[in-house]
């Protein structure tokens, strides 16, 4: 298997992927979720990857509950990140099996020597987080759209989210100004974030 | 340019995730630096998902003691995923992306960058001895050491040898030794077989890695044995 992977690494990236997985689909699936949170195209993603995850999760731990535990995480983190999923920066298995390796990852060390400090993502950080938040934002402030929708916002998260994307400040930064705990800062920016994406998904259709 | 990287098998490993958070650490630190490496590890990472997540792939790894999954258990373990896909789509919880932060460590009023792979580990206090200084990573990994190690100019780590292994990932200056010349980004893993003598000219910052107290073999520097374990 070894000589296998030696020999394909420097091939290229499109005859990585075979014909067995029906990559777009899953693709559709992930930006489904990411727009319209939709449980019927979750449900499909959950039933192609968790068995897989079950079962190379069980042959790290030799334990049953362990390996849900890793398929209630990753899947729970596809759910969470569906509207971090860039397509053109990789495969929609590429990205799935980061945040399972990561997961993976975090819950050995916490196992080994009951550490909880979750080093995985900043060894391996997903690929759509290396985008900042302006430049991902960048892309849709050109149609106005945008600047509406944020508009309809209640005025405590309207502040928030225009702290955040537009002057480009701090979860922090945003805590001391407004002179408000982070927590609600984040609880804040998260609410306005989940509506912002109802809205323009909704106009988008 | 940088001339030394990590081994495939090595690579192999970070990618599948068997390796120590201190090692893992260390390949991310490199491949932040060394777009040859990057490229691997994005092609095999590509390859190792799509294997994942092959039926045919999986298959073959079915063996007899995974009769947790036999089909005896598997409407049992249907209703517990259905369960699962209730209870993970009922959160509203959207994640934000992460905003890119950059840290910073002093070492003798000299600024560095932190590489972002060590962004959440936690470093202990520096301590000094001559022109080196270090400072801890945390990671609590057993006989595995990992340090921050810094040479002033003209500064060096006399000759030695380890009982297992030892990396160096340069992270700022040059330092050589009997094999040559060294620069920022180089990925240098040693085992027991290497003897070197360290030396940095201009300084430098190095992220190491040992899993046993290194050990000095020449001379007078036997009395300095004691040292050895201060640097890793
Ligand atoms: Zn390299």
């Amino acid at each position: 298997m070894q000589t296998n992977l030696l020999s394909n690494v420097t091939s290229a990236k499109s005859t990585l992927m075979t014909d067995k997985i029906d990559h777009p689909q899953l693709c559709q699936w992930l930006d489904d979720v990411a727009t319209t949170r939709d449980k019927k195209a979750f449900t499909q993603l959950f039933q192609f990857f968790a068995p897989k995850i079950q079962r190379i999760a069980y042959g790290k731990f030799q334990n049953e509950t362990q390996a849900c535990e890793v398929v209630q995480e990753t899947m729970s983190n596809v759910w969470r990140k569906a509207h971090l999923f860039d397509a053109s920066k990789g495969a929609a298995t590429t990205w799935v099996y980061t945040v399972m390796r990561n997961v993976t990852f975090d819950m050995l060390r916490k196992i080994k020597g009951n550490r909880e400090d979750n080093l995985s993502d900043d060894i391996w950080p997903l690929a759509e987080q290396s985008i900042s938040n302006e430049e991902c934002f960048d892309d849709h402030l050109e149609n106005s759209q945008l600047l509406s929708v944020i508009d309809t916002l209640p005025e405590a998260q309207k502040q928030i989210v225009k702290g955040f994307y537009f002057m480009e400040m701090s979860q922090e930064q945003l805590a001391t100004h407004l002179n408000l705990p982070l927590g609600t800062i984040k609880s804040r920016l998260r609410l306005a974030l989940a509506k912002l994406k109802v809205q323009l998904g909704d106009n988008n259709d | 340019m940088i001339k030394h990287h990590p081994s495939f098998e090595l690579i192999q490993s970070f990618v599948n995730g068997d390796l120590p958070a201190s090692l893992s650490a260390g390949i991310a630190i490199h491949a932040d630096m060394c777009p040859k490496c990057q490229q691997i590890i994005s092609q095999l990472t590509e390859q190792v998902a799509e294997n994942s997540f092959e039926e045919t792939f999986l298959d073959r790894f079915i063996v007899d003691d995974m009769s947790d999954f036999d089909d005896n258990n598997m409407s049992n373990n249907d209703l517990k995923f259905t369960d699962m896909i209730d209870n993970i789509t009922s959160s509203e919880e959207i994640a934000v992306a992460k905003t890119k932060v950059e840290k910073t460590i002093n070492f003798r009023e000299k600024t560095y960058q932190l590489p972002s792979a060590l962004h959440s580990m936690k470093l202990g206090k520096t301590a000094q001895i001559g022109k080196l200084s270090r400072a801890r990573v945390q990671l609590d990994e057993g006989e595995i050491h990992t340090t921050l190690l810094h040479i002033s100019p003209g500064g060096g780590v006399p000759e030695h040898t380890h009982k297992g292994f030892e990396l160096t990932v340069l992270l700022d200056g040059s330092f050589h030794d009997e094999q040559g010349e060294y620069v920022k980004g180089d990925f240098i893993m040693l085992d027991s077989s290497h003897q070197h003598h360290p030396i940095s000219i201009q300084g430098c910052l190095c992220y190491t890695v040992a899993n046993d107290a290194l050990h000095f073999t020449q001379g007078i520097n036997k009395l300095l044995n004691p040292i050895g374990a201060f640097i890793y």
